[in-house]
């Protein structure tokens, strides 16, 4: 550039300077992501291996020594493990015959699905304690009423049920990825194999389930990932039953006297593992699955069920009972009465848990106000932030874009317990000191919104064609003017609902606020975690109701904008 | 009007050259039409002359400012060209008079106007009086590239730069799209470069046609030149069809094949040397009695087939003694069926000894 040549004539080197204007936003962005995603991974790591004495392994062989957290590292697995198998076995069947068949009540079966999977799972699993606790539980209640018998029907503080409320959370995963799948196949390569005479049967068996298979292996490992990091529901139901999950642990760690080393230690393997598990599903999707699936979509019919129409409304209807109807509605009945586990008299009724939640218990109102400064503002920056990125990415403004395309999905493999650590240690010590403030959890929620923006983003200017932008360039408008001009608008749906979805996740988010909150900055969904050890069960439910509330609004607004339904599932 | 100049450019893709040491010179005022099959780089060098790729080597001038070099591009914004996009790329937010409007906003001696004057005008001239508040979603294929041509044209760019703009069209608008362009060209003499797979249309368009093969210029001409003088192999079969004769030059203006000899259109072959001799297969004029004009070719054979495609016979003879068969083009109706003895006629004009490689 600082060769003359081109200034035969004078006025062209300075017009030359004048593109470099859009560099410093683009590098801005960049600088932040990395800040975002590298600090508190290199913290985390450092930590793990650091002691006064330079580099040790001590912490690490403190872990997994340590009989407890051995046991931690057995429950996750299991948990984990059955968890994705419960989820394959919700979601594949349920996918299936709302996809391809002719199952009466699919577009309800479909919104009751979309419903659990926005259903934050901490709020599942302190329904089903009211729903299975083995005392006072109205399902077991219920039980002891009808039979006379002493002994609980389920318990609900056990391993088991602790799989079974994560399973019918996570199966969503699974059934978003198997109907999308399933979406795709046009009924003609199935009629292709019955016209060369293979039955029902081996159809299912020999085209549409290979087809599938990626779909499905994918989507179990989604759920698995999911269990893996949740740390919600095994607080709820596992450190009752007295055993301990690896993300539960982690948070042990940190009460008093918190052992940091020996938490980053835990921590770095429950990230490798979500790592391994996502390289692993990322290979199969790529392999087969929508490549070969993909391409023109071609007509689909749906399959009769016959008989079979109503019991299999009525299998699905009871899935949805367990992970929707059943606990919004001990949540609404809690919401409203004095005490939830006794009759809906009208002595009963009240709406004192509504008062003394939003006017006269301070901690909530503050917590309501607090999820909602932080909601607000993590949106705004992470739909920001996320539509600049995937813009670099997608136009390849910058040389390294790739590498913010890796950085910007990596936080998926980050759990939030995992992540609340790294941002623990790396927010306690200068340069940046924000442990205490909202700064803190803003920044959370940031890194760990941002692989969601980020898709969602990529995917919307993935749908503007690049000569859109270079027809506004060549009529002599920059790149920043082109952005806001041509780019922005076009772009707007995609970042009005990627802005949902950033907000629907923070609102929800309970793992990392639970390491990173302090007295003055709790949010919502901490306060529904205290409020269970004191027994609060009315206030509990009259917040949870309101996040549902505030949750089922947002996608409504997102379902507008983008004319489609959040799972992706064609109507 | 300046001209533009492409001096040796060089870029490549992952290691591989999707333009190799390409120059080309178009002159000022001229429409030039880069022809060639897909991958041969035409679009490349298109998206380098417009400032969208860097190239790794060569530079580009336009009049005497110089646009591109491995060192400095000046920004496609700043280099008064305009272009039509295969995919049109009108900006479905924006009215079709806002989207003509575009590019004078941009320009801060424009006053409002005057610049409603000339979208009104130009919108006149590609004849879409009557659409200005509608959305492109809203119009027909037809329309919208009159737009896109609009939207093109209204900043009287220095260079216009169209990208297979009628790629997407039917045939029939296409031809009439043709002419279309051809019309504006006449009208504003823009200089102009016109990326196109399809011969006929660089043929209606250009005043000259720029062949290019594996990311090179390797002929440039008129449509005259390219299809009676060929250079190569490549142009001789990608810009019309041709008989390729393989022999050995037997003389300055001689080549023999066998006991086949063909004067050529040339006189200075180095007898001894391998040549490949194109002839037109319109060129060939064939008749069942053996009369021949004076001083052609005259080759004897046996017709093989002939088939009727309505306009035209298309004759395969093979030729006695060369071990060759020509395909003959003749006017309808069939005269001569398989098996029938012809003669075959050829001026010396009509036999282009190809004298590059490839």
């Amino acid at each position: 550039m600082s060769r003359g040549t081109a200034a035969a004539r004078p006025a062209v080197p300075a017009r030359i300077a004048g593109v470099e204007r859009s560099l410093p936003v683009w590098a801005l962005a960049a600088l932040i992501l990395v800040l975002l995603v590298a600090l508190p991974l290199g913290w985390l790591g450092w930590v793990s291996v650091s002691s006064e004495r330079g580099p040790t392994l001590a912490h690490y062989a403190a872990a997994l020594s340590d009989p407890r957290l051995r046991s931690a590292l057995l429950n996750t697995l299991v948990l984990a493990f059955w968890a994705g198998a419960g989820a394959v076995a919700l979601g594949a069947p349920l996918a299936w015959l709302t996809a391809r068949t002719d199952l009466p009540g699919r577009r309800l079966v479909r919104s009751l699905v979309l419903a659990s999977f926005v259903t934050p799972p901490f709020l599942g699993a302190f329904a089903w304690v009211m729903l299975a606790g083995p005392n006072a539980g109205l399902l077991n209640r219920a039980w002891r009423a009808l039979t006379g018998l002493d002994a609980p029907l389920v318990d609900i503080f056990t391993m088991p049920g602790l799989i079974f409320v994560v399973a019918i959370y996570t199966f969503p995963y699974v059934y978003i990825m198997i109907a999308n799948s399933l979406e795709l196949i046009p009924s003609d390569v199935e009629e292709a194999a019955a016209i060369l005479g293979a039955g029902r049967l081996r159809i299912a068996v020999t085209v549409t389930l290979p087809l599938v298979a990626p779909a499905l292996v994918s989507g179990f490992i989604l759920a698995v990932l999911q269990a893996l990091a949740l740390f919600g529901s095994p607080a709820i139901l596992a450190l009752p039953a007295g055993f301990h999950t690896v993300t539960t642990q982690i948070w042990a760690l940190f009460q008093y006297p918190p052992r940091v080393e020996t938490a980053a230690a835990v921590s770095i393997p429950l990230l490798l593992a979500t790592a391994l598990l996502l390289q692993l599903q990322k290979r199969l999707l790529g392999r087969r699955g929508y490549a070969a699936v993909g391409g023109r979509t071609g007509q689909r019919r749906a399959i009769p069920l016959g008989r079979w129409r109503w019991p299999a409304l009525a299998g699905v209807l009871a899935v949805m009972a367990c992970s929707i109807l059943l606990p919004y509605g001990v949540l609404a009945k809690a919401a409203f009465t004095r005490a939830w586990a006794q009759p809906l008299t009208r002595d009963n009724l009240t709406l004192a848990n509504w008062t003394f939640t939003f006017f006269q218990y301070s901690a909530t109102r503050d917590a309501v106000l607090n999820t909602l400064e932080l909601a607000v503002a993590t949106a705004t920056a992470g739909a920001g932030l996320a539509a600049l990125l995937a813009y670099i990415a997608s136009r390849r403004v910058i040389v390294g874009h790739q590498l913010l395309a890796f950085l910007a999905l990596a936080p998926v493999v980050i759990p939030g317990v995992v992540l609340a650590v790294g941002l623990f240690v790396a927010y306690t010590r200068p340069p940046f000191v924000l442990y205490g403030t909202l700064w803190i959890l803003f920044v959370a929620y940031l890194t760990k919104e941002m692989p969601v923006g980020y898709s969602q983003s990529e995917a919307t200017f993935r749908g503007i064609h690049p000569e859109l932008e270079e027809a506004g360039r060549i009529l002599g408008a920059g790149r920043l003017r082109v952005l806001r001009e041509i780019t922005a608008p076009l772009a707007r749906a995609g970042i009005i609902a990627t802005w949902c979805f950033v907000f629907i996740g923070v609102i929800r988010e309970l793992s990392a606020s639970i390491i990173l909150f302090t007295p003055a900055t709790r949010v919502m969904s901490v306060v529904i975690f205290d409020l269970k050890e004191e027994g609060h069960f009315g206030a509990i439910a009259v917040l949870g109701l309101f996040m549902l509330a505030m949750t089922f609004a947002v996608v409504v607004v997102v379902q507008g904008v983008l004319g489609r339904d959040v799972l992706g599932v064609r109507g | 009007m300046p001209g533009v100049t492409l001096r040796e450019l060089t870029r490549r893709y992952g290691g591989v050259a999707a333009v190799e040491r390409l120059s080309l010179e178009v002159r000022p005022g001229e429409l030039m039409a880069l022809l060639g099959p897909s991958g041969c780089g035409k679009t490349t060098t298109l998206r380098l002359i417009a400032g969208f790729l860097r190239p790794e080597a060569g530079e580009i001038l336009v009049g005497d400012r110089r646009l591109s070099s491995p060192d400095a591009v000046v920004p496609p914004e700043r280099r008064r060209m305009a272009m039509i996009f295969q995919s049109y790329a009108l900006w479905p937010h924006l009215t079709v008079a806002q989207n003509v409007a575009y590019g004078l906003r941009l320009r801060r001696n424009c006053p409002r106007a005057e610049r409603d004057r000339r979208v009104r005008d130009m919108l006149r001239v590609v004849r879409l009086e009557g659409c200005e508040h509608r959305y492109p979603g809203e119009l027909s294929g037809g329309q919208q590239q009159r737009v896109a041509v609009a939207r093109a044209l209204v900043v009287e760019p220095e260079i216009l730069l169209l990208d297979e703009p009628l790629s997407n069209l039917d045939a029939n608008l296409r031809e009439e799209m043709r002419f279309e362009i051809r019309r504006l060209h006449e009208a504003f003499g823009i200089t102009t470069l016109y990326v196109t797979h399809d011969q006929a249309e660089a043929m209606v368009i250009s005043d000259r046609i720029a062949v290019l093969h594996r990311g090179r210029v390797v002929q440039v001409g008129t449509a005259q030149d390219l299809f009676l003088r060929p250079c190569s192999r490549f142009v001789a079969q990608f810009v019309g069809r041709s008989n390729l004769v393989e022999g050995v030059a037997d003389g300055r203006d001689v080549v023999a094949r066998g006991a086949l000899r063909l004067r050529v259109a040339s006189a200075a072959l180095a007898p001894g040397t391998p040549v490949t001799v194109s002839i037109r297969p319109h060129q060939i004029t064939l008749s069942a009695d053996g009369r021949a004009p004076a001083g052609a070719n005259v080759l004897a054979g046996v017709v093989r087939r002939a088939t009727y495609l309505g306009d035209a016979v298309d004759y395969e003879v093979a030729v006695d003694g060369g071990g060759v068969s020509l395909r003959v083009t003749a006017p309808p109706p069939v005269r001569l069926s398989a098996g029938a003895p012809v003669t075959l006629a050829v001026e010396p004009e009509a036999c282009v000894p190809l004298t590059e490689e490839d």
